[in-house]
């Protein structure tokens, strides 16, 4: 009798084993709020229902998420389908330059390509291989919070001069805690890349060389600098008292005290959600004041990719294809991220009103206006980082531990070393 | 000698019964610790034994070994400016917590030995912090209780105080995390409390006939009394000091400007973050040595310091 009952305990764990690999089941990975979660959880269950295919879903919030998802591609663990950032697509590579991710050109017969825009795919295309479909194209513009403009007897900035302008006004009429834009560290240095971009009309780097010299940067960084000197922007010391892990969770924000930022456009319904009730939110317009060209620069919002380790790749490519380019697929995601790049997608989100206002609005704006290239190492860990270079220079400056000169030097050195790197 | 013998006559049976050898019966004990063995070694020894290998390499999270680079890495480890200055922030740590906590341990522990009505509450009461303590919610709290505009800062205001930005100031930023760790004084104060309760009352009783105070008790009766109790909690305080990682990683995520980058800080972002697992295993195998050093250090000492009550008296 106990022989019987240990081969059938045997047996069952092993069936529980071939079942978790079997053919028809996947395993799928995203992070996001919870509003995107609800979203895709219901569009994977219609795939399920659609299909039959079995899918385990595992999602989370951003904090922590891309040292988690490293580890798991590193050890050839990943899930089958991932939502990927796009730099991962040129990070995640062994000694031997091979992608941690499957070229999805072998499934083209499942997922339709011909619905995306060829830049679009060739932002994802490393070596020739297609790694991820993008979902979304996305670059920072201005979002303002007007009801706290309006309380200060100001409109919302729709120049540089207005927003210098605003910082003093600020700070006499409603107080020294009333700031017209909050930027964190990374946001100063996208905002700066901006406006040199707009001055110099540029692109950050070219040919895998940083293509701004120190004395330009210099500029950049002091241009960054006046933003706190005339109380336009709080202080990284102020805002790490906040105790806030993200702008959209800082109750400053939430209560209008910090009334503008400078956001992904995907970002949209994140910050307007947040925003205590009464508060009214809206899409700023880029600056014509910064200087004589269009700054800024769109990249791949996110992408979604097959792991080369999944087992089943048709029915990870098969899931790709209902999230992104099926009616109900569609319906489901609507714009949860970003305004979509499938033509299909955005045809049935558009025609059934299905879109955020707001985060379309930022969309047409950023992809109107944006007409510099962005190099996919400005995203390296080394760099964007909590402990990388770009929050050492501009916190450094922000704290007084560095002059201009110094943090322009750091940028120029760590930046240099990155794109050295291999 | 009978015990014995009925024992041995005993495993004899059992061995007849089923079927082993002596030396089959032998090996038994150790096929009983096998899974123990197994996994002590796959995922103790293995990974304590392959870091080190990989301390003298290039070894990428994603590349793998490329290159043995030699002490390439433990040059860094103590010329980089981030890395010498999680050594100086993790020295201050552990330098301020542990003789704290015990000093302050010992205090409660002290109080909360007398005769004094409720003190099964007190007791408890002073112990749960060290339950919740290392816990992601406390962080959590703790950074809430010290923003800016946070309950302490509102306490401060009530009281007339201009507010202080705990979390962005650098000495402050290092201190409220310290207070986190001294907060969770409850187990050290528990063993200090068992300690005290197995001092002689008679001691005390002979020491007040001869007419020494209380303060003059206490150094030279109560501290060689529990000094094993102490040299115990000094040993434990200090490996967990040097080992922090919640409180830095949740409240201040290192910040401001590194003030709060703790050795395990630097261990974690440069492994999962920078993706350079070899420099990372130097850094933890420097954090090992420090720990190591300080520990023999203790042992070495306590034949000066530490009173056992087997021995013939100190050493």
């Amino acid at each position: 009798m106990k022989k019987f009952i240990a081969c059938l305990l045997t047996m069952a764990l092993a069936l529980t084993a071939v079942a978790a690999v079997a053919e028809g089941s996947l395993t799928f990975s995203w992070w996001g709020g919870d509003s995107r979660h609800e979203a895709t959880q219901a569009a994977v269950d219609a795939f399920e229902a659609a299909t039959g295919i079995e899918v385990t879903s595992t999602y989370s919030a951003w904090t922590g998420w891309e040292d988690k998802m490293s580890q798991y591609f590193a050890s050839d663990s990943a899930f089958d389908v991932n939502q990927v950032n796009w730099n991962w697509l040129y990070s995640f590579v062994d000694a031997q330059g091979n992608s941690k991710f499957y070229d999805l050109n072998q499934v083209a017969d499942i997922i339709d390509l011909t619905q995306f825009n060829a830049n679009s795919l060739a932002q994802c295309t490393v070596d020739g291989q297609l790694l991820a479909i993008p979902v979304s194209m996305t670059g920072r513009i201005f979002y303002w919070n007007k009801t706290t403009f309006e309380k200060a007897g100001l409109d919302t900035p729709k120049s540089l001069a207005d927003l210098m302008a605003a910082g003093p006004i600020f700070a006499e009429k409603l107080g020294d805690d009333y700031y017209p834009i909050a930027l964190g560290a990374y946001d100063k240095m996208i905002l700066m890349v901006y406006y040199l971009e707009c001055v110099y009309g540029k692109d950050w780097v070219v040919d895998n060389t940083l293509n701004y010299t120190a004395e330009e940067i210099a500029e950049g960084l002091a241009f960054i600098q006046s933003l706190e000197d005339n109380h336009v922007c709080p202080t990284s010391p102020t805002l790490a008292g906040d105790g806030a892990d993200s702008l959209d969770k800082n109750p400053k924000w939430m209560e209008g005290k910090y009334a503008g930022i400078f956001e992904w456009d995907s970002s949209a319904s994140k910050f307007e959600s947040a925003l205590n009730e009464g508060q009214e939110f809206i899409v700023g317009d880029y600056f014509t004041d910064m200087g004589e060209y269009q700054g800024g620069y769109t990249k791949v919002s996110l992408a979604l990719a097959i792991s080369n380790t999944a087992a089943d790749k048709e029915s990870a490519a098969k899931l790709i294809e209902f999230l992104l380019n099926s009616e109900e697929g569609a319906k489901l995601m609507k714009s949860e991220r970003g305004i979509p790049l499938s033509a299909k997608a955005n045809e049935i989100c558009l025609a059934d009103g299905l879109l955020n206002e707001k985060v379309a609005e930022a969309n047409a704006k950023v992809l109107a206006w944006c007409q510099n290239a962005l190099d996919p190492k400005f995203e390296a860990a080394a760099l964007k980082n909590s402990d990388g270079v770009y929050y050492d220079a501009m916190d450094g400056l922000s704290y007084q531990d560095y002059s201009i000169e110094e943090a322009a030097e750091i940028l120029v050195d760590g930046i240099t070393e990155v794109l050295n790197a291999d | 000698m009978t015990k014995t013998g009925g024992s041995s006559t005993t495993r004899g049976d059992l061995r007849k019964r089923r079927g082993l050898s002596k030396l089959e019966q032998g090996y038994m004990g150790f096929f009983l610790i096998l899974p123990w063995l197994i996994g002590f070694c796959i995922f103790k020894l293995y990974p304590f034994v392959s870091s080190l290998y990989y301390s003298f390499t290039d070894y990428d999270l994603f590349k793998g070994v490329q290159n043995i680079v030699g002490f390439q890495n433990y040059i860094d480890a103590f010329t980089k400016t981030k890395n010498v200055k999680a050594l100086q922030v993790t020295f201050i740590y552990a330098f301020m917590t542990v003789p704290l906590k015990l000093i302050f341990a010992l205090f409660i522990a002290y109080i909360l030995n007398f005769k004094i009505k409720g003190v099964g509450l007190f007791r408890t009461a002073y112990y749960v912090p060290s339950i919740l303590g290392g816990s992601v919610a406390i962080a959590v709290l703790w950074k809430a209780l010290f923003k800016s505009d946070g309950v302490v800062n509102t306490i401060l205001a009530m009281l007339g105080f201009s507010s202080i930005n705990f979390l962005a100031e650098k000495n402050w930023a290092l201190f409220i995390i310290c207070l986190l760790r001294v907060w969770q004084f409850g187990s050290t104060m528990v063993l200090f409390l068992a300690a005290l309760k197995g001092v002689s009352e008679d001691l005390y009783e002979a020491a007040s006939i001869d007419g020494a105070s209380k303060a003059r008790q206490f150094i030279s009766i109560t501290i060689p009394l529990i000094s094993p109790i102490i040299f115990y909690n000094l040993v434990t305080l200090l490996v967990q000091a040097f080992q922090e990682f919640n409180g830095p990683y949740i409240i201040t995520n290192g910040g401001p400007r590194n003030a709060t980058t703790l050795i395990s800080l630097i261990v974690y972002n440069t492994a999962f973050k920078d993706y350079k697992v070899g420099m990372s295993s130097a850094m933890a195998w420097v954090m090992f040595v420090i720990v190591m050093f300080f520990t023999i250090i203790a042992f070495t000492s306590q034949k000066k310091w530490v009173y056992y009550s087997d021995d013939d008296g100190r050493g």
